[in-house]
């Protein structure tokens, strides 16, 4: 099945190879299924009727006799959800620009104030570095709950609470993607810089011309994850909004415990995943170069 | 070559010497400045506040001393967060990392390995509360899960309130997580140059001798970031253990973030804070240790 | 290879996405800031400025003598009268009611004769007044699998003759696909050919209607004829129609079209209404004076007025201070009384009502400050009726204070208890937490402990013997200190026949019988039961007695006899439950399962009772020979269900505001107020409640009672509206007088009982299974 890779490995472990790997392949298609299956179950879902899904999953959701079961694919599929969705729940549109405020807000955020300190903490000495950079990676993994009061109560005090800024300034300023990108920076060749120094090179002329366009693989790949964070982003909403209008998408479950709200439970999530799909498989190439910077250290 | 002042001026910032002052040593810091600002205001502002609430009581704001920290240690919810949290983490973190090796190696050498990857990587991009929808749907005492294993005789049960809800959300971590872990090695397989590959063959290596004597070393450094990352992702799985089984899942699942989250609501800053405190010193010792294995890795 | 094309494409997609959406952030985010500076909380506008604006709409709600179950238009008619089309939600006839003093009080005009009541051949969707008092129904008569519109006109004084007018088929393919099934003989029901979706009345003697395709027929009343029609039929938008003197007002979500009905033409586009529509959203509701010249009409802001060719809308009441701009609020039909009052019918979303129809009143009050100075923040998870109407009534006395009530819980917001009490943590710690709590809901006694009610006791000292002191001070701690204190309570009642029930039987000789609770939901049982045993669970040391619960489930367990699916869909209270937004203790409502009961469903029905309906209780009894009432049996003795659990927060910054508003709200005047959400703890109020004074006068015609609706049964349990014989009334005050624990208010154990209780009635765990799966839940809660 893969004489390709086969070949170039030397003859004598072709047979012995061919054995383990059919079955490794087996396996990782399995698993492979087993990843997919849960996204195909949302999207299928989504086309199905509210008297399908009824059906199917009844026993889960009305507490009706035996097992739910789920074929793969709809048998009446339909667009209803999606036109209730779009048409009959206008919050859905406000939901999804906030969504969309939130995300790029922070992203942007991001962009300058966190490739900046990326680059300062790559190519630049101070005192204590090593200890900024130690505060960064521990704040950058405390649990949200940890901070949640005090986090709220400097954000009242900057009068950001209920108001989407206070969801977007804390998250320009995580530590995370400065984590990200200080790898990605690191790996450029401080020679470069030096003759660039030489030639009468500025600092920030050295960041935008040499560290940014070098670098940008790090950076689309910070925000990257940085968009599945946040588009994705349930406690900080749910702590620091009150407003029902400024809720984001991430927020906006319907209840799918009665019948006739899970169809849209199913389109909404739908509909909330595609774009996260699209910036993940358009931002997988620089994630992998990214990464392999930092990884194959000098 | 040209001698002008400028270019000396930049010289002599390059190698600092004694007679210029502190100011010069923390230009390289100006970078830092507005992130460590924001970092400043909205984390390490509140972290202080947390700190000093570790000291005090909840609401009257009264000194206590450690009384905080002594009630938490012999609180037994506390204690079984820890133990959940300790074991889920050991269990997964390094689960994770060794199937994902094991996926990446197998599909870096694949043509169809970029498909099959995206595949892998669907799930991160799915959001929590979807994830949690078909959780529901999945592991519900009449759900799907019970169903097919119904065929195979199998008596289904509740998942998620028994001892299955740990394995569950380890799976559910795995899945979401593989992807993604597969996509960072792979990056560091690429990273290794193909003549070390030839010259071993030409010395007649085997595959799998290959594999322990040159990939394995080389991946090495990728181990420390992906270690990190998979372990900050540990927490995330948090959002949909608490948007399927609620505040109070079966004791099995019962986390950390839970019982801050439960502390919370009935006001109970004093033990959060104290808690806080100490897992953050934990976290602490933890990348230390972790910088240490890495730093001794690369020499 | 074209999947590394895809993903190339991705990626740029994504840069662009980023570039773009990171100035939509940032401009979006930029307003966001700047509309917050500017409008304030009224709190902080009122006190700003040195001279304070004077005047103010108050909002009220209005009562008729019967419940609403849907309203259909309301007007003022040429005469002043006000007159109000709907059904009545007793037994849902439809019915047309007048108010000659402006709203206050109200009697019935008539019912609408029998061709427009549903008869099971058909049904009404809308209907419209005229200014005369005639009114027009569009009734959806079914035969033979389809709907066929037809149109009745009714007279003022109840005269009903048929409009002869035949709408045609809908555009577009419904009609068709309506005959294919004729002719193969399986045409299912719900074939359309088309449906009359909005209705006006256009004085004199013309009316407007649109149907399924967005077409608009004027037609004449008299001979059926259409005299035009305004054809939207593309359009993706749906499109409301209201009348304006000879104007026809065309609504979508972004415009607003005007016409002129005598010539048929589109006048002038008003630039003021235009506007008002991209910045407040869809009209409506409108009404409207001076022969069409200017019009008054709601949007989710409040009410404005506009003339028409003027160029701003004025805003008369802001939506933000009352009702008007809450999230589920439709407004069904708005009715200008005069200068200073207006009257507005909606649905509700958030209301408990039936149906959610609400009528409200606002009125000018001239020397009310057009922004109150004090901000008094009442909060609670589920709306509560009876605040609400104290509410209004309390600013109306207190002028001075705008009470902002905010409920945590929606239909709307997927928000659970836990995350709406989050919320509520961060603010009070903040200090910008509420006044006053209902704490119905919440963990009361953590509240308590923490410190974060205030001691209320002095509240609570005078007039000792005019309150069920019992359980107004059910909650007062070891040293006689109140911290939180019950105005209403719920009495957990049971009622059946002697072979499954007597009265002061108690849990264990009750659940001796077996299958006296078959064909129940597992989860309400289990429910109820919690009420009146939960209480008796707590051992000293905080912690659960494992024993109790266990003994609770076996028995229960036993009572309920085998689980049978099939037999409880076919219950009324499941046919209810399933009607969309219920309330917390609704669920368990005794009321409920009267039906279930009388038709032999079930052997007993128990749950909570919160507003006496003795015509039900009586005629259930009668029905089952020998039934009787009495109180629940539970393993704890004297339990009630506190509701409407009033506390103050002691970071409360005015706190004497708030306890003023707590003694209003435990005044008779507050008491009095009856919205199904429990007794009142007032005596006086108590008894007025109960005894059914307000039937005295009536005649002593039977009124029918249909019911059964899961069952699709014709059931008729007639009954007596009559008052409480002095023997009931006595009956039901000495089991009142009796209590002396509240139920157990902790929905974690709550929660965690009735999930694994349910499994042991469903037989799916043993109840020791169970029990352990309980105990260890509530451990660590009790644990934290």
């Amino acid at each position: 099945m893969d004489i390709e890779v086969l070949k170039e490995w030397p003859t004598k472990w072709l047979r012995r190879a061919h054995v383990g790997k059919a079955a490794l392949w087996g396996i990782l298609a399995a698993l492979g299924l087993a990843a997919l299956y849960p996204v195909f179950f949302l999207i299928s879902g989504s086309f199905m009727g509210k008297d399908e899904l009824g059906e199917y999953l009844g026993a889960v959701i009305s507490g009706s006799h035996g097992y739910a079961h789920f074929p793969l694919l709809p048998a009446y599929p339909t667009l209803r959800h999606y036109v209730e969705v779009f048409l009959d729940s206008p919050g859905f549109f406000v939901m999804f620009w906030n969504s969309v405020k939130i995300t790029f807000g922070v992203l942007a955020g991001q962009l300058v104030v966190g490739t900046m300190a990326a680059w300062g903490f790559a190519k630049h000495e101070f005192p204590w570095k090593k200890g900024f950079f130690l505060l960064y990676l521990i704040l950058m993994l405390l649990p949200f709950q940890v901070l949640m009061l005090s986090n709220y109560l400097v954000l009242d005090k900057l009068a950001l609470t209920d108001n989407l800024w206070g969801i977007i300034l804390p998250g320009i300023f995580s530590t995370f993607p400065v984590f990200i990108m200080y790898r990605f920076f690191r790996e450029l060749p401080d020679s470069l810089l030096e003759s660039a120094r030489l030639d009468g090179a500025r600092e920030w002329q050295l960041f935008f011309y040499i560290g940014l366009p070098i670098g940008s693989s790090g950076v689309i790949a910070a925000m990257a994850l940085g968009f599945l964070e946040y588009w994705s982003l349930i406690e900080q909403p749910l702590t620091f909004l009150k407003e029902r209008r400024l809720f984001p998408l991430s927020i906006f479950l319907p209840d799918i415990t009665s019948v006739s709200q899970s169809g849209m439970a199913f389109a909404a999530s739908a509909i909330t995943f595609v774009p996260a799909l699209l910036v993940f498989l358009g931002g997988q190439d620089y994630l992998e170069q990214g990464i392999m910077a930092g990884a194959v250290k000098e | 070559m040209h001698g002008s002042g400028k270019d000396y001026r930049e010289k002599l910032k390059k190698a600092p010497s004694k007679d210029h002052g502190n100011g010069k040593r923390w230009r390289g810091a100006l970078w830092i400045l507005p992130s460590f600002l924001g970092v400043l205001v909205f984390y390490l502002l509140p972290y202080a506040d947390v700190a000093r609430r570790s000291f005090f009581g909840a609401v009257d704001n009264q000194f206590v001393g450690l009384a905080n920290y002594q009630a938490i240690l012999g609180n037994t919810a506390f204690r079984l967060a820890v133990k959940n949290t300790v074991k889920f983490t050991l269990i997964c973190v390094p689960t994770l990392v060794l199937l994902a090796l094991a996926c990446a190696v197998v599909l870096y050498q694949s043509k169809y390995g970029g498909v099959i990857k995206s595949a892998f990587l669907m799930p991160m991009a799915l959001p929590a509360v979807s994830v949690a929808l078909v959780w529901r749907l999945l592991f519900h005492s009449q759900g799907l899960f019970n169903y097919w294993i119904s065929h195979f005789g199998m008596e289904g049960r509740d998942w998620m309130n028994g001892q299955g809800a740990f394995w569950i959300l380890v799976g559910s971590y795995i899945w979401k997580n593989l992807g993604y872990d597969i996509v960072l090695w792979m990056a560091g397989l690429s990273g290794i140059s193909e003549n070390i590959y030839e010259a071993a063959k030409v010395d007649g290596a085997g595959e799998w001798k290959c594999f322990l004597k040159i990939t394995l070393p080389n991946l090495k450094p990728s181990l420390y970031t992906i270690t990190v990352l998979s372990f900050l992702n540990s927490f995330k799985v948090f959002r949909e253990a608490y948007l399927v089984a609620g505040d109070y899942p079966h004791e099995g699942i019962y986390m950390m973030q839970h019982l801050f989250n439960n502390w919370f609501r009935a006001f109970s800053f004093d033990k959060m804070a104290a808690a806080a405190v100490l897992e953050s010193g934990v976290l602490l010792v933890l990348i230390l240790l972790l910088q240490k294995a890495w730093d001794s890795g690369v020499e | 290879m074209k999947f590394r094309k895809l993903k190339r494409a991705a990626g740029i997609v994504l840069s662009m996405a980023l570039v773009l959406g990171s100035l939509a952030g940032c401009s979006g985010g930029g307003a966001q800031e700047s509309g917050d500076g500017g409008a304030g909380s009224p709190n902080q506008a009122g006190s700003g400025g040195g001279k304070q604006a004077m005047g103010r709409f108050l909002e009220e709600d209005v009562t008729l003598p019967i419940v609403l179950s849907t309203v259909y238009d309301m007007k003022k008619l040429e005469d002043g009268t006000i007159r109000i089309l709907g059904d009545n939600g007793d037994n849902g006839a439809r019915t047309i009611w007048d108010s000659k003093d402006s709203g206050v009080n109200w009697e019935k005009a008539f019912d609408v004769p029998a061709e427009i009541q549903d008869q099971g051949d058909g049904y009404v969707d809308h209907a419209a007044l005229s200014s005369d008092g005639q009114s027009i129904w569009a009734y959806n008569k079914i035969e033979d699998d389809a709907i066929t519109q037809i149109l009745y006109l009714v007279s003022k004084d109840g005269e009903v003759s048929q409009v002869p007018f035949e709408l045609p088929d809908a555009k577009g393919g419904s009609s068709k696909s309506f005959e294919d099934g004729e002719e193969t003989g399986d045409g299912g029901a719900g074939m359309v050919k088309n449906m009359v979706l909005d209705l006006c009345f256009l004085d004199p003697g013309q009316v407007l209607l649109k149907d399924i395709s967005d077409i608009i027929y004027q037609i004449n009343v008299g001979d059926g004829s259409v005299a035009h029609t305004y054809d939207f039929s593309g359009a993706e938008d749906t499109h409301q129609i209201y009348m304006a003197g000879n104007k026809l007002v065309v609504a979508t979500s972004t415009e607003v079209l005007v016409y002129d009905t005598e010539t048929g033409e589109q006048q002038q586009t008003e630039e003021a209404l235009q506007k008002s529509v991209s910045e407040s959203g869809m009209l409506t509701a409108v009404d409207t004076v001076d022969a069409g010249e200017s019009i008054y009409c709601l949007t989710g802001n409040g009410l404005y007025h506009y003339k028409f060719g003027g160029s701003v809308m004025e805003q008369l009441i802001d939506g933000t201070m009352n009702t008007l701009g809450a999230p589920a609020f439709y407004p069904i039909a708005l009715t200008m009384l005069d200068e200073e009052n207006y009257m507005v019918a909606a649905t509700d979303l958030n209301s408990d009502a039936l149906g959610g129809i609400t009528l409200l009143r606002y009125t000018w009050s001239a020397d009310t400050p057009a922004k109150p100075d004090k901000e008094l923040k009442v909060y609670s998870l589920y709306n509560n009726r009876e605040l609400r109407q104290s509410v209004s009534k309390f600013q109306k006395e207190h002028t001075d204070v705008y009470v902002n009530y905010q409920v945590a819980m929606s239909e709307e917001n997927g928000m659970t208890v836990s995350d709406a009490l989050k919320t509520l943590t961060t603010e009070i710690m903040a200090g910008k937490g509420p006044d006053l709590m209902l704490l119905d809901g919440m963990p009361i006694k953590t509240y308590m402990e923490k410190g974060i009610l205030k001691d209320i006791t002095s509240l609570f000292q005078e007039d000792s013997g005019s309150y069920f002191e019992n359980i107004r001070k059910a909650y007062q701690d070891s040293e006689g200190k109140v911290y939180a204190a019950p105005a209403r309570f719920f009495i957990p009642m049971a009622q059946g026949g002697g072979a499954y029930y007597t009265p002061e039987e108690d849990f264990a000789s009750f659940t001796s019988k077996q299958g006296v609770l078959a064909n129940m939901q597992p989860e309400t049982v289990v429910e109820k039961f919690w009420y009146s045993c939960g209480a008796s669970w707590q051992k000293e040391d905080n912690t659960l007695d494992a024993e109790k619960v266990t003994e609770f489930l076996s028995q229960l367990k036993n009572a309920y006899g085998e689980y049978n699916g099939s037999a409880i869909e076919d219950t009324t209270a499941v046919a209810i439950s399933e009607g969309g937004a219920v309330n917390e203790l609704q669920k368990v409502s005794l009321s409920w399962g009267d039906f279930d009961l009388a038709f032999g469903r079930v052997n007993v029905n128990v749950g909570l009772y919160g507003r006496m309906d003795y015509g039900m209780l009586d005629a259930v009894n009668k029905k089952l020979g020998q039934g009787d009432y009495g109180l629940m049996p539970g393993q704890a003795e004297g339990v009630f269900v506190p509701a409407m659990v009033i506390g103050v927060s002691s970071k409360s910054a005015q706190p004497e505001t708030a306890e003023a508003f707590v003694k209003y709200l435990f005044s008779p005047q507050a008491q009095k107020v009856s919205q199904l959400g429990g007794f009142p703890v007032e005596k006086e109020s108590f008894r007025s409640m109960v005894d059914g004074h307000e039937y005295d006068n009536r005649d002593s015609d039977m009124r029918l009672m249909a019911g059964g609706s899961a069952a699709g049964s014709d059931e008729m349990l007639s009954y007596e509206m009559v008052p409480t014989p002095e023997e009931d009334i006595q009956k039901i005050t000495k089991m009142v007088e009796s209590f002396s624990v509240p139920a157990l208010q902790d929905d974690v154990i709550k929660e965690s009982v009735v999930e694994q209780g349910a499994k042991v009635l469903k037989g799916e765990l043993s109840p020791e299974e169970a029990t352990d799966a309980i105990m260890q839940k509530v451990n660590i809660y009790l644990a934290e």
